[in-house]
């Protein structure tokens, strides 16, 4: 056999591309070539030993560092207002690359930047402060979307503490809170939820959504914590659910005398 | 969200929703970092150079066309990073920390079967180190990295019977370089 299609044929079997047949019929030919051979129990045996190298995990500062540079990209992205780049480069682009377009269209708003500071009254930093600002907070709350959907539960508490950091947060991550508080598989993430979610309490469609929430959870912890926050907030639409909680053949004995006495408390 | 493919996502990314970057991010980072590892034995320069490969994937997103496949696209990305930061600093594998390099053995109770296992793993180690990069790339590509040959050969652009060629002589040169090392 020519030799090059061994090659070709032994990184098919090692790489296990080949399938039953291929590899009994590569099996075959080794053993009874025995020039093959010697050279297959070699390769077999380096190939095998590679998995012993082990590669450690990244560390957290890694994300810590990419989730920054993805906010500065998204903001630089959101802060450079579509509509102009598309128009240039619907002028500009069959005469020059792109990056000569935005090279051209950064130029104009520096030149307009420059324009504009000079001619600014005070009242002017201000609004770019606030407009800057309430951008941020979008960033964030997009950014706290995408950590709740991720399968790392560290990465979904991230997501919960990014939440914390918003001082007003719209209805979307509202909801991405209260669905991370009924359906997230890790207790430590539902009560960093409930947490987050207990400073936006003044909101009645967050009050709805933590007593609704009492029936759906399973966990002993959380839902002492529920009952405490309900006895804090003396919010009496959750008497009902708790009733409900406590017929539950599973719940912890203590638990349905903390309840008891919670109900109490409210009552 | 999970059911949707890395082309789709990062098309999404080109056109403008950079925050499906962040998922991409989850699904590759551990494969990028070990690629990185294996290549250069630093797990902090990996780090640095994963973040890299994400900067230049989100500058020059709008060449991904999605007709190949993201992981190509992106091993791609990871190789040019790589070459790039190697010209710059002429760095080698493990240079500045060797000692980071990680032992896997095997349970066992005998401590001459572990002791061997060990010598041999840092045998190996010194034997990766030696051989040039582009046959070291191959074959992490090749072995560590869950890419197809096909994949491969759009990384290393060429066709696919030549990746498999290259991986197998890179194997093979892995071998002599272990065996002279050994007997030393």
């Amino acid at each position: 056999m020519d030799t090059e299609k061994f090659e070709i044929w032994t990184m098919e079997y090692l790489s296990g591309e080949l399938d039953q047949n291929g590899r009994a019929a590569f099996e075959k030919f080794v053993a009874e070539h025995p020039k093959y051979k010697e050279q297959w129990n070699g390769l077999v045996e380096t190939w095998d030993q590679l998995d012993s190298l082990e590669v450690p995990e990244p560390s957290a500062e890694m994300d810590g560092q990419f989730y920054q540079i993805l906010h500065r990209s998204v903001a630089r992205e959101e802060g450079k207002g579509r509509s102009w780049s598309e128009g240039l480069r619907s002028w500009f682009g069959p005469l020059f690359r792109p990056q000569l377009a935005y090279g051209a269209l950064l130029l104009g708003i520096g030149l307009a930047i420059g324009y504009f500071l000079n001619t600014a009254t005070a009242t002017v930093p201000e609004t770019t402060v606030v407009e800057s600002s309430s951008e941020t907070e979008a960033v964030r709350g997009q950014l706290v979307l995408t950590l709740l959907e991720q399968p790392s539960a560290n990465q979904r508490l991230q997501g919960v503490n990014e939440a914390n950091k918003i001082a007003k947060v719209d209805e979307k991550v509202i909801k991405a809170l209260l669905q991370t508080l009924n359906n997230d598989p890790n207790v430590n993430v539902r009560l960093a939820a409930i947490e987050s979610l207990t400073n936006y309490v003044d909101d009645a469609a967050v009050r709805e959504g933590l007593v609704q929430s009492i029936v759906h959870q399973e966990s002993p912890i959380v839902q002492v914590t529920l009952a405490n926050l309900m006895v804090a907030l003396q919010e009496k639409k959750s008497i009902e659910p708790f009733k409900t909680l406590m017929r539950s053949k599973e719940l912890d004995t203590s638990v349905k005398q903390k309840l008891e006495s919670t109900i109490q408390q409210i009552i | 969200m999970q059911a949707l493919t890395d082309n789709a996502l990062m098309l999404q990314v080109r056109s403008g929703d950079l925050h499906k970057m962040g998922l991409l991010y989850e699904r590759h980072k551990k494969r990028l970092f070990g690629f990185y590892y294996n290549m250069n034995g630093n797990a902090s320069l990996s780090e640095d150079l994963v973040q890299n490969v994400f900067v230049r994937m989100l500058k020059y997103r709008h060449t991904f066309t999605g007709e190949g496949s993201f992981s190509a696209w992106m091993f791609r990305t990871a190789r040019n990073v790589n070459y790039d930061h190697h010209r710059k600093n002429k760095a080698t594998y493990g240079q500045s920390e060797i000692s980071s390099v990680a032992y896997k053995i095997r349970d066992s109770d005998d401590l001459e079967t572990d002791m061997q296992q060990k010598e041999n793993i840092s045998v190996l180690h010194r034997a990766m180190k030696l051989l040039p990069r582009e046959k070291r790339e191959v074959l992490v590509l090749s072995k560590f990295k869950e890419l197809t040959f096909r994949e491969i050969a759009e990384v290393l652009q060429c066709t696919e019977s030549a990746a498999k060629v290259r991986a197998h002589r890179a194997l093979k040169d892995l071998r002599t370089i272990f065996l002279q090392l050994e007997t030393r």
